[in-house]
């Protein structure tokens, strides 16, 4: 397991920072993970996974305006990076390339 | 709107003071974001799910690390420090090795000091009040000199216990229970005391079964410690058994019937105190069936001999008060005496270690002999000590440019010397590893060292705990700062620039008159030890291998316990391989001796005298050399004790009785046990009795004077002595064995031979010259380490030189010679300085009091010093070699 290796949640949390955009911060993901994969995952953890991916050099950060429903404090708005791209297609090119290999499952 | 986003303020606080400020920022917002979502929700579940996640934020990659915020600095500074220290010593691998080996050598002794002196410390601490029990201690008028003797009498016991205020309890407890007892396990042999009955109340060792306040008060109540209840008993409850016991202690035999009133706990090791039973003083006062020891009076006030006084003072009354007492009991007393009895009080705590009284009812370790080896010790650590400060210093200059950089980027002078510190501790706290594996190599060996003084009980258990965990790593710590202070200093002075700016300018062995000092400092110590162990091996081969003056050759000497020493001996005679036996009181030259004053005829001369007492058949079997006059000749006839003599030469010189035919005829008077007046008969020539070593504080164990008289007056103790010609020992020992036990079941079987037994009376010093030898190889492991370093980093820098004068036509001698020179000078001097000074100490100081010495030959004086060159003339030619043998054009081909 290299630095380029990316484990599953990584691959979600980093699906969603790309599909939420300008608004890919901590809680925002883990409400659409809820909504949209069925997770429930506590606020630590997905803190945690930003914060694995950012040091991957997966994803990069930058603070928003403050806002006043968050207490006066700003978001930190997540953007995926290059590597966190070809990251996201190479796993789904290995997982693409293993369905090929089993017709009998890939025809169900 | 309502103000509902407001999050606990704790929430806030925890997150705050518990993660990275990096982090905080965002986990707040979503906090609040997330308070405000589940507003919804029942109350009690909202606190319920917001504290959960709150929690849940506590992870590694959140949390503050110790580098955190404020002290970022010091941390991250030493954590610097070690990462240098760490590669620094890996690069210097074979430097770091040596350091290593050398400490840890030095420390493994280091630790068994530690051990030895907390052990020492703890010795009587099982008592909840020890500070207030103290032993009276007396000083005795005996055979015409003042000896202290931790003993007091019985009456001064008794009078303190009814007079004297302050003292809360006095105990006095009497040597002389000595027991053989037959058990389905064997025979066994108990030891111990006859105890007044406040024995529990002054000392806290714990009484597992029966009543401490009554154990010891009624006549023929026996306390055994749990061992040797078990070894009696086997699992049989003892208490209320009987337990008949013949005791022969103290040059008497009398018959205990005694009760098992109390069963205590195993003495611990560390108790000043040991023995196996405790017999109650009442019994004492029944009259011993045999033997001078019992004297009616014994509570008189003269009479004080194996009488040990404690007593328990009470919380505000001074030791000095009771002696002051002690001495008004005495005054009207000490009036008629010649030479007056002073009591004093010696404290619990001086009981093991006190150099000036011995302790008798246990071991003794005497803080003279404690300071011995602390000083050995601080000698070889000392020695380790230099070798990392000398490599250091020569490997300065390799560190200069690093310093140099450190100093450019800001490190003040104190953080670059807290950086070599650092290394230095590192390198000892390694080394501790190392040294708690070789002291538990050489633990065994050293518990099995017969120590002398701790009369057969077994000290010391070397057993580390927590407590002597936390006492290495300091020691490490300090040794670690004591071996890098001077380099340390050296290497933080450095002036930047100049290292920078060109290396070549600091004089390439800086601090080399230090580092001279240091080494010849180190030789001097190696050579030092290494003549120590070699005159203190001589003195003890002197020992061991005199000529006593009489035959010990080929003689069992059998202890005979009861008055069947006759029949015995008849019974031994029809012993084929038994060439010859007699019948003595003690064994001669084994330190076993009855000493006693004597007096010419007209009361004109007076001295002491050592006696035995002998048969008939005694000096011709041991070939004692007569000068005048004759042996006895035939046994005596219906009385217990002859009213001959037999002297030797040195007491015709004492009481002048002129030259041995003169002496014969003449009448001498004996006082003490064997007190009467005797006719000389014979004269013997001079032989060794004493102790050869006898030396240090008892000038009475010189005494060379000597006498036989025949008979024995009241003992039925004794000893037979057997000449064989047999070589098969095992099945002579046997036979001598079946024949005893015809006589005497209840005593095992006691023989010896004769020579180990005069063996046997030199092992203390057997274990000085083991100790100091042992000492003497680390020392000289150690700065040969040292050397060898210094070896390869001399020849290291000067490669090119080597090379240079190779090409010009220098051959491996002259090689030789040029880098060997500074070595062989350097340990000439340390010599200069060694051999005047240990002479000093050990001829002169030392062995010069013992008794019977060797001539001491320049080869003693020279051989550390020899030893030394030798061993440093390999090490360096060793090193040499490689420099030497190398292709020049290797070295110089890239210049």
């Amino acid at each position: 397991m290299g630095k380029d290796h990316i484990g599953e949640l990584e691959e979600l949390v980093l699906l969603l920072i790309v599909m939420l955009k300008e608004d890919a911060y901590g809680l925002a993901i883990r409400r659409t993970l809820k909504e949209q994969v069925g997770r429930l995952i506590t606020i630590g953890a997905i803190h945690g996974t930003l914060n694995r991916l950012e040091k991957k050099g997966f994803a990069g950060s930058s603070y928003s305006q403050a806002t006043e429903v968050r207490g006066g404090r700003s978001k930190r708005i997540f953007t995926i990076t290059v590597s966190g791209r070809k990251a996201l297609q190479k796993s789904r090119d290995v997982k693409v390339n293993l369905w090929m290999q089993i017709p009998e499952l890939a025809l169900k | 709107m309502k103000r509902r986003y407001h999050i606990p303020r704790a929430a806030e606080r925890l997150i705050r003071s518990i993660c990275k400020s990096d982090y905080t920022e965002e986990i707040i917002g979503d906090l609040y974001e997330y308070h405000d979502e589940i507003t919804g929700k029942p109350r009690w579940k909202r606190g319920v799910y917001f504290w959960f996640h709150v929690f849940n934020f506590i992870k590694p990659w959140s949390i503050k690390s110790f580098e955190g915020t404020q002290n970022l600095n010091h941390y991250g500074m030493f954590k610097n420090y070690f990462k240098t220290s760490y590669r620094s010593l890996r690069k210097n691998a074979l430097f770091s090795f040596i350091n290593v080996v050398g400490l840890a050598i030095s420390m493994s002794i280091g630790i068994l000091m530690i051990l030895v002196i907390s052990e020492l410390n703890s010795f009587d601490s099982m008592h909840t009040k020890a500070d207030r029990i103290y032993r009276v201690a007396g000083n005795k008028f005996m055979y015409g000199q003042e000896i202290d003797i931790p003993m007091a009498s019985h009456y001064i016991g008794l009078e303190m216990e009814h007079q004297t205020p302050g003292i809360e309890e006095v105990l006095i407890m009497r040597d002389g229970v000595d027991v053989d007892l037959r058990t389905e396990a064997g025979a066994i042999n108990i030891k111990g005391f006859y105890t007044t009955e406040s024995f529990f109340d002054i000392f806290s060792f714990e009484l597992l079964k029966g009543n401490p306040e009554t154990a010891l008060l009624e006549p023929n109540g026996v306390v055994l410690t749990q061992s040797t209840a078990r070894k009696i008993f086997g699992d049989k409850d003892p208490l209320g058994e009987p337990l008949e016991m013949e005791s022969t202690g103290g040059w008497q035999v009398r018959n205990i019937v005694g009760i098992v009133t109390g069963v205590m706990a195993d003495l611990p090791s560390n108790s000043h105190l040991q023995f196996e039973v405790l017999v109650s003083m009442e019994t004492y006062d029944q009259p011993a069936i045999s033997g001078t020891g019992w004297h009616k009076g014994y509570k008189s006030v003269h009479f004080w001999k194996s009488t040990h006084v404690y007593v328990l003072l009470d919380k505000e009354t001074t030791p000095l008060a009771i002696e002051n007492s002690m001495a008004e009991i005495l005054r009207d007393y000490n009036a008629e005496q010649e030479h007056p009895v002073t009591y004093t009080l010696q404290s619990m705590k001086d009981f093991v270690t006190s150099d000036k009284l011995g302790n008798r009812v246990g071991p003794r370790f005497s803080r003279k002999q404690l300071g011995i080896m602390i000083g050995l010790t601080i000698v070889v650590l000392i020695s380790a000590c230099f070798n990392y400060t000398n490599l250091s210093l020569a490997r300065a200059l390799r560190r200069a440019k690093e310093v140099g950089i450190r100093k450019v980027s800001g490190a003040r002078r104190h953080q670059v010397f807290t950086q070599f510190i650092v290394e230095s501790i590192l390198l000892s706290l390694i080394s501790l590893i190392l040294a708690i594996g070789l002291f538990l190599l050489i633990k065994p060996a050293f518990i099995n060292l017969p120590n002398p003084a701790s009369s057969g009980h077994d000290m010391f258990l070397l057993n580390i705990g927590a407590l002597q965990i936390v006492y290495f790593v300091t020691f490490a710590i300090v040794l670690g700062v004591i071996a890098g202070i001077l380099p340390s200093v050296f290497l933080s002075k450095l002036n930047t620039t100049i290292v920078l700016k060109d290396a070549g300018t600091i004089k390439p062995l800086a601090g080399i008159s230090l580092r001279r000092i240091l080494t010849v400092l180190q030789f001097a110590l190696s050579i030092g030890l290494i003549m120590s162990a070699v005159m203190v091996n001589k003195q003890y081969q002197f020992a061991v291998n005199f000529d006593m003056g009489f035959n010990t050759e080929r003689i069992i000497n059998i202890k005979v316990k009861g008055d069947y020493a006759s029949k015995l001996e008849a019974t031994l005679q029809r012993i084929p391989e038994v060439e010859q036996t007699s019948i003595s009181l003690m064994t001669m030259a084994t330190g076993q001796a009855e000493l006693a004053r004597v007096e010419s005829e007209d009361k004109e001369h007076k001295g002491r005298i050592f006696w035995n007492s002998i048969d008939e058949k005694y000096l011709s079997m041991h070939n004692f050399e007569l000068v005048a006059g004759r042996g006895f000749e035939s046994p005596l006839q219906g009385q217990t004790l002859g009213n001959q003599v037999i002297l030797n030469e040195h007491i015709l010189q004492s009481l002048q009785l002129g030259s041995p035919e003169e002496a014969i005829g003449k009448f001498i008077t004996i006082h003490g046990y064997a007190r009467g007046k005797y006719q000389v008969i014979g004269v013997v020539e001079n032989f060794v009795n004493t102790s050869l070593n006898a030396g240090h504080d008892s000038d009475i164990m010189k005494e060379k004077n000597f006498g036989f008289i025949q008979g024995m007056p009241g003992f039925s103790n004794g000893q037979i002595g057997v000449k064989f010609r047999s070589d098969n020992l095992v099945d002579l020992v046997q036979k001598l064995e079946t024949a005893y036990l015809e006589f005497d079941q209840k005593h095992p079987f006691e023989a010896e031979f004769y020579n180990d037994q005069i063996a046997e009376t030199y092992r203390a010093q057997k274990t000085t010259v083991t100790l100091i030898s042992f000492l003497a190889f680390l020392a000289i492991s150690i700065s040969m380490l040292g050397l060898l370093g210094m070896a390869v980093y001399i020849t290291e820098s000067k490669m090119k030189e080597i090379s240079i004068r190779k090409v010009l036509g220098a051959g491996f001698v002259n090689l030789m010679t040029l880098l060997s020179r500074g070595f062989a000078f350097m340990i000439i001097i340390a010599a200069f300085i060694a051999i005047p000074i240990t002479k000093y100490i050990l001829d002169d100081k030392i062995l010069g009091q013992f008794n019977y010495r060797p001539e001491t030959n320049l080869m003693d004086l020279l051989s550390g010093f020899l030893i030394v060159l030798l061993i440093g003339f390999f090490t360096v030619t060793w090193q040499i070699r490689q420099a030497a043998i190398r292709n020049p054009s290797d070295l110089l081909r890239n210049e």
